[in-house]
């Protein structure tokens, strides 16, 4: 626990907070080989259970990057404490940012997915709906992906560090997909591509690999959800099948739940 | 226009091949990737896509096999040239800052090997020129793309056989390889052989000419591929009327169509992406963890970004509809005006690649047709681009005045040599390594220094804000278009400013001031939030009792001791202190510009009498990344001081 | 006189997931040993019903970030199973390059940067490297090789795009592949240092008869395969569809975790000790050679030491991957194809930490009818509470934080990854126990 009365001038402290996830996201962080220990040198890494014994539960952060939905009560208890003990919360991935994959439950019947998978599903308790971690506290920067990206981790370390704004990009898939000169998935093959409404920063993965987008960074800036949905049917993808898409990695997102809920009207 | 022509054997290829490879020359050409054809460095001439064609339609692309051994038979794929000389991403410099608060600026400037285009289509050739214009031949020469264009061979093909999607001929570009190409190559293919038509339309195409193995082409030979080139001409699959386009879109920015369309528009960007001669860009500063080190790095943006119209943290183009109106508009018009000539080749790339498949030339004649045009902007003439390398260079904080709670005036040393030229109006791109960019306009010369008045509104300005005396910034500039200073000799001067607007006004005053033979009737209007937020306050206190100038205040809300008007600037705009024979300047938010317009009109001062400042958030500051684009102009080098009748059909509009 | 004594550890730390373990010895007999984990269920199974099947694998590796290969490997082909698709040995060799690559990441993560500090003596990695720099720097080294290697084949470590039912969506080109190279036989040097580095730790004591269980993949050693499983002690050989048959899964009531044990109640141990003793011969020639030269036997019975099997499968996975690089070519699928049609089917790979099983029911228009995922960790965790309470005696002669420090090394030798496990496990919140002794 760093006590303040002798500290060197301040480096800034770092905590990484994990609620309902698959720690892929604070994985980046131990990924970046190749900067870990010049920034453990730079920051404070004061609380980052999956890497170091050395805990602060309940310390204060300049930054706290927060990963994970909230899907149970005391995660939500945790949140609040977090927010109160934090300069500024950055939420890391899509479960942080807009629910995760784990909001595929959200709008079902909780009780019945418990009895599903679990063989004594009395010792279950949870929330009925998998939350963003805006829906508790307020974020001072939402970084998207499942998982995250490395150097947009490391940008926003580093823009927060030096205090300018994080060059971060809320265009669409496909311009990184062209910047990378891809041969477009969707045009030239017909695959169904979510990437003109996904927020940019994956570096175009999937047409790279030849399939189309299933949405990882979330829905972009202004998505053309609607449209895109109408084009995808044109090229003969089915409501149903339009709503799985759009209710997926990135579901709990407002714009993608609130399509992906349009399409399933019109399947029924 | 007869060139040089030679037929060669379809094997004779290879030979022209090992021709344009020579001097470790990289030859680039179409070949078959993913299911496309795309353009790629090869290796020899079975890598070109023979046998290989296109089929096109809004929205579709695929990849079939011909039922000949044809090289060319295809048309324009997914990508064209501009990557290889406008890279999607680069780095032009980069900046250190040190302990000490010296700042450094390192160019970086490519030496790619030498290129040869081989296959290129007439409609690519003409893009190519396009970009040359913007990056290259025109105001400035941006040395990194001139690095990768300047030695490159280009060898074009005729399009006999254009695709569903093509309107080249309508935009004057096509088929025929018109100029920029070396070489042009006709394809033959027929009972009577696989051939090539072989033209030599430069110098250096000549030399290569005359080392083919071939015979002079036949009359008959060349009658046939004119035939062909104009049977291409009939057989378009699109045709636009482009007489007076410019002003019929414009005179359109209201058609409900551009809604219509922002119900099919996925604002993906996909269409500027392929297009070969959109050129905007967005920058970007990463920097190593202290920000000690820093790139500036360049990339590839599109109006159908919010990026695109940022300004202040908001964008100017919040709706789709806007956002295809800029592109449209743009490309069929604002171009004319800024370069000469259309941005649009007709290739029809935007077309097949939209995801939503929507047809832009269908668009643009729903539009546009019958349509009465407005009278646009012609473009400037430019005499020799100058070398611009878009590298900040370093200058020296010499002073630093508070102005007010948020305001500070710093006044700049430019290093290494003090140089204190720029003309009242233009701005300075002022920057913090790590930090980032800004325009600022300049507001004085102190006899040491280049003052700038800066409000600290964001992370960079509150950064610059903070500077002390000693330390270092970088600087590019002075850039734009500033107060007209000849055309307001003579006669009586308006000058109306509100809050921070009077900093790029003021070194316009003071030259006035010190020169009342030229000016003797100077009347400064000086609005500001409150009394706190009035600028310079001791210096315009110095200039009450100069004779021949006038000064009228008022703040927004005032205080108790506060003895000056109350109230909005245009109050004070009346007859007995507005002589209708005068001409006026005008710098401030644009709704209290768009008020005192109308208020100065009505006192008899025509549009032509009124000039104002148009913000948009510079990048470039050179006309070349096209993030300042309002309507026709680019406000870092056509303003940002425009005439009010150069703008008033844009003043006010959003979406802008 | 009662001499009763808790060990705790409230926030498990440098484990991949949220859990805590409680010990308790009362007159020198262990009364209490749970490893609960209180991260928050995510419903996997439950929201993969009526799901695609061809959305499976990309859901499924969000199960874990750290062995997401496994996931969408063991979902892959339990759904092949059931399509009757059967991938060519091209795909295979693709798939096991991938999964090498993430057998690299996962084992040098645990080895250097989880494990190793515990033998060092350090809280952390980023610790260790003030006096360990160059060990950590290697660590951090093999990391990334790893992970590189699965962005050529997969486009990023965590979550790749490429895996998919039938194969990769798109195989690399040969010079892409190729271009690690080098650094894939810099890394089989320098994980042929780690095997020798981490013989030398000092190992704790701990003897344990472990019933073993691992997947059989032909005459490799399996990593991105289970033709079968196999068990130790004459138990033989299981099909990979009865699985679920020779296990049960309870939900125990006084337990935090729902465990899972061979059918008679006997607690099995999967994983790289596991995967050692039934195929120590089927390793790569040189990882043969690291484990003759330190001495290490097929049967590991000590789970501390369990640190250099990991660091002889990182060997195995070098060599492994590199074979694969050289002798690449472009296959002429990346992957097959067949008719929709309803089934079952059952698939398991070796995941880093251990066995991986999946089984789903998909019906004829594609969509899964039932999903059912075993994780190594559920499989390993009777195994490690057994472990813990053997401990328990040994303690009680240590000071109590060296004591908890031994215990939480002990559950970090089982690479336990909680969050794949949180698929069934109970997020009851447990009271807190008062102070230690
Ligand atoms: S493949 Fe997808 S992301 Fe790429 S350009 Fe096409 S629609 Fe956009
Ligand atoms: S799904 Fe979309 S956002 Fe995710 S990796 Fe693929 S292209 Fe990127
Ligand atoms: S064109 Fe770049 S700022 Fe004007």
């Amino acid at each position: 626990m760093g006590s303040e009365a002798h500290a060197p001038p301040a480096r800034p402290r770092l905590g990484v907070f994990k609620l309902a996830s698959c720690d892929g996201c604070q994985l980046t962080l131990i990924g970046c080989e190749d900067e870990l220990l010049a920034l453990s040198e730079k920051v404070d890494i004061a609380h980052f259970p999956e890497a170091s014994s050395r805990t602060d539960v309940h310390g204060r952060f300049d930054v706290a990057l927060v990963e994970g939905s909230v899907s149970a009560e005391w995660q939500r208890e945790e949140l609040l404490s977090i927010r109160e003990r934090s300069k500024l919360l950055v939420t890391i991935g899509a479960c942080a940012t807009s629910g995760g994959v784990q909001a595929l439950r959200n709008g079902k019947d909780v009780s019945e997915f418990v009895r599903a998978v679990y063989a004594s599903p009395a010792y279950i308790s949870t929330l009925d709906r998998s939350t963003p971690v805006s829906a508790h506290v307020s974020v001072d920067y939402e970084l998207r992906g499942c998982p995250i990206d490395k150097h947009q981790l490391l940008e926003v370390l580093t823009a927060l560090l030096v205090g300018r704004r994080p060059a971060i990009r809320d265009e669409s898939v496909c311009m990184e997909c062209k910047r990378r000169g891809n041969v477009c998935v969707l045009v030239a093959h017909g695959e169904p591509c979510l990437g003109p409404v996904v927020h940019a920063g994956c570096g175009a993965l999937c047409p790279r690999f030849a399939r189309g987008c299933y949405g990882c960074f979330g829905p972009k800036e202004s998505p053309a959800t609607a449209a895109l949905a109408a084009r995808l049917k044109e090229l003969g993808v089915p409501a149903a099948d339009l709503a799985r898409r759009f209710r997926s990695i990135s579901g709990g997102a407002p714009a993608f739940a609130d399509e992906a809920a349009k399409q399933e009207l019109e399947h029924d | 226009m007869t060139h040089p022509t030679k037929r060669i054997a379809r094997a004779e290829l290879d030979r022209l091949f090992a021709l344009l490879s020579e001097d470790a020359r990289v030859v680039h050409g179409p070949t078959v990737r993913d299911g496309a054809i795309v353009d790629a460095p090869l290796a020899s001439v079975s890598e070109l896509p023979i046998g290989w064609t296109d089929q096109q339609a809004p929205g579709r692309y695929r990849l079939t096999r011909r039922d000949d051994a044809a090289v060319f038979g295809f048309v324009v794929g997914p990508s064209s040239p501009k990557p290889l000389f406008f890279p999607p991403e680069e780095t032009l410099y980069r900046a250190e800052r040190r302990a000490d608060g010296k700042v450094g600026f390192v160019p970086v400037v490519p030496s790619p090997a030498p290129k040869a285009l081989l296959g290129v289509r007439a409609c690519d050739v003409a893009a190519m020129r396009i970009q040359d214009r913007v990056f290259r031949d025109r105001e400035h020469r941006e040395p990194r793309y001139a690095a990768r264009r300047d030695d490159t061979i280009v060898v074009g093909v005729h399009c006999l056989a254009p695709g569903p999607l093509c309107f080249c001929a309508s935009m004057g570009a096509g088929p025929r390889v018109g100029e920029g190409a070396d070489l042009a190559l006709a394809e033959r293919l027929d009972a009577g052989g696989h051939i090539f038509l072989v033209e030599a339309l430069t110098a250096r195409g000549q030399a290569l000419l005359s080392r083919l193995e071939g015979s002079e082409a036949s009359d008959e030979e060349l009658r046939w591929r004119d035939e062909a080139l104009a049977s291409a001409e009939r057989s378009m699959g699109r045709t636009l009327d482009t007489a007076e386009l410019p002003g019929r879109l414009y005179a359109a920015l209201d058609h409900p169509r551009w809604e219509e369309i922002a119900s099919r528009c996925l604002a993906c960007g996909s269409c500027t992406s392929v297009c070969p001669s959109c050129f905007c860009s967005g920058s970007d500063d990463p920097s190593d963890l202290e920000g000690a080190h820093t790139s500036h790095t360049r990339h590839w943006e599109s109006c159908f970004t919010s990026a695109h119209g940022e300004l202040h943290g908001h964008t100017t183009r919040p709706r789709t509809s806007e956002r295809y109106r800029q592109w449209a508009t743009h490309k069929f018009g604002a171009w004319v005006s800024q370069m000469g000539q259309s941005g649009c080749v007709g290739c029809g790339r935007c077309i097949a690649w939209c995801p939503s498949g929507i047809d832009l030339v269908a668009e643009v004649r729903a539009i546009a047709d019958g349509v009465s045009p407005v009278t646009m902007p012609v473009a400037r003439e430019v005499t020799a681009p100058r070398e611009e390398s878009l590298v900040p260079r370093a200058a020296t904080v010499l002073a630093r005045t508070v102005e007010s709670s948020d305001v500070v005036t710093l006044s700049l040393r430019m290093e290494p040599d003090g140089r204190r030229d720029f003309a009242p109006g233009q701005f300075h791109q002022l920057s913090l390594p790590g930090v980032g960019e800004a325009p600022i306009s300049i507001s004085g010369d102190d006899g040491a220094g280049v003052e700038h008045t800066i409000r600290a509104v964001g992370k960079l300005t509150e950064a610059l804000c903070a500077l002390r005396v000693g330390a270092q910034l970088g600087v590019r500039g002075p850039y734009g278009r500033g107060w007209p200073m000849d055309e307001l000799a003579g006669g009586p001067v308006v000058v109306v400013a509100g809050g921070i607007g009077l900093a790029p006004l003021r070194e316009a005053l003071r030259r006035m001031l010190a020169d009342p033979e030229r000016y003797p009737d100077v009347r400064l209007f000086y609005g500001a939030r409150t009394p706190e937020d009035l600028l310079y306050g001791r210096e315009l206190l110095g200039w009450i009792d100069r004779p021949g100038f006038d000064l009228h205040v008022t703040v927004d809300r005032a205080g108790p001791t506060w003895r000056g008007h109350v109230g909005v600037v245009t109050r004070l705009l009346r007859p007995a202190t507005v002589p209708a024979s005068a001409r006026a300047i005008l710098c401030g938010p644009e709704v209290m510009m768009r008020f005192t317009v109308d208020a100065l009109a009505k006192l008899g001062l025509p549009h032509t009498r009124q000039w104002v400042t148009m913000e948009r958030h510079m990048k470039c500051a050179t006309g070349t990344c096209g993030r300042c684009q309002y309507g026709p102009h680019f406000v870092c080098k056509d303003g940002p001081v425009f005439r009010f009748d150069e703008v008033s059909m844009l003043f006010g509009r959003h979406g802008l | 006189m009662t001499d009763e004594r808790t060990y705790r550890v409230d926030l498990m730390t440098r484990v991949e997931g949220e859990g805590r373990f409680v010990l308790r010895v009362k007159d020198g007999v262990v009364i209490d040993a749970e490893l609960s984990i209180f991260e928050a269920p995510r419903f996997f199974e439950a929201f993969l019903r009526g799901r695609s099947l061809f959305e499976v694998p990309d859901l499924t590796a969000r199960i874990c970030g750290i062995c997401p290969i496994a996931y969408q490997m063991s979902s892959a082909r339990a759904l092949e199973a059931a399509l009757g698709l059967v991938p060519t040995p091209e795909i295979e060799r693709l798939r096991r390059a991938i999964y090498c690559g993430e057998w690299i990441e996962s084992h040098a993560l645990h080895v250097f940067m989880l494990h190793a500090p515990d033998f060092l003596g350090y809280e952390s990695a980023i610790e260790m490297a003030r006096d360990h720099r160059a060990i950590v720097e290697r660590g951090l080294r093999l990391k990334k090789t790893g992970n590189r290697l699965i962005e050529i084949l997969g486009g990023r470590p965590s979550h790749p795009v490429s895996p998919r039912v039938g194969g990769l969506s798109k195989a690399p080109t040969v010079a892409a592949l190729r271009a690690i190279r080098d650094e894939l036989a810099r890394g089989l040097e320098e994980s042929l240092e780690t095997v020798r580095l981490v013989a030398r730790f000092p190992m704790p004591e701990l003897e344990v008869d472990y019933v073993f269980a691992s997947c059989v993949s032909g005459d490799a050693y399996p990593i991105e395969r289970g033709d079968a499983i196999v068990l130790s002690g004459g138990r033989g050989v299981v099909p990979v569809a009865s699985w679920d048959r020779e296990m049960i899964e309870r939900h125990a009531p006084h337990s935090n975790a729902l465990q899972a044990t061979l059918a008679d109640g006997t607690p099995y141990l999967c994983g790289p000790q596991a995967r050692l003793f039934h195929h120590a011969e089927k390793l790569h020639p040189v990882a043969r050679d690291a484990m003759r030269e330190v001495g290490l036997p097929r049967e590991v019975k000590n789970p501390y030491r369990s640190i250099v099997v990991r660091a002889v499968e990182l060997v195995h996975a070098f060599a492994e991957a590199l074979a694969l690089v050289e002798r690449y070519e472009v296959p002429e699928r990346s992957y097959v194809e067949g008719p929709l049609r309803a089934g079952v089917g059952a698939g398991a790979s070796e995941a880093p930490r251990g066995l991986l099983w999946h089984r789903y029911e998909v019906s004829a228009d594609g969509s899964v009818v039932s999903a059912r995922i075993v994780p190594p960790t559920s499989q390993n965790q009777a195994r490690i509470e057994a472990d813990l309470r053997a401990l328990g005696p040994s303690l009680l002669a240590m000071e109590h934080g060296a004591a908890t420090r031994r215990a939480e090394q002990l559950i970090r030798s089982y690479d336990p990854c909680i969050s794949c496990a949180t698929h069934f496990l109970d997020l009851r919140i447990e009271p807190t126990h008062e102070g230690s002794a």
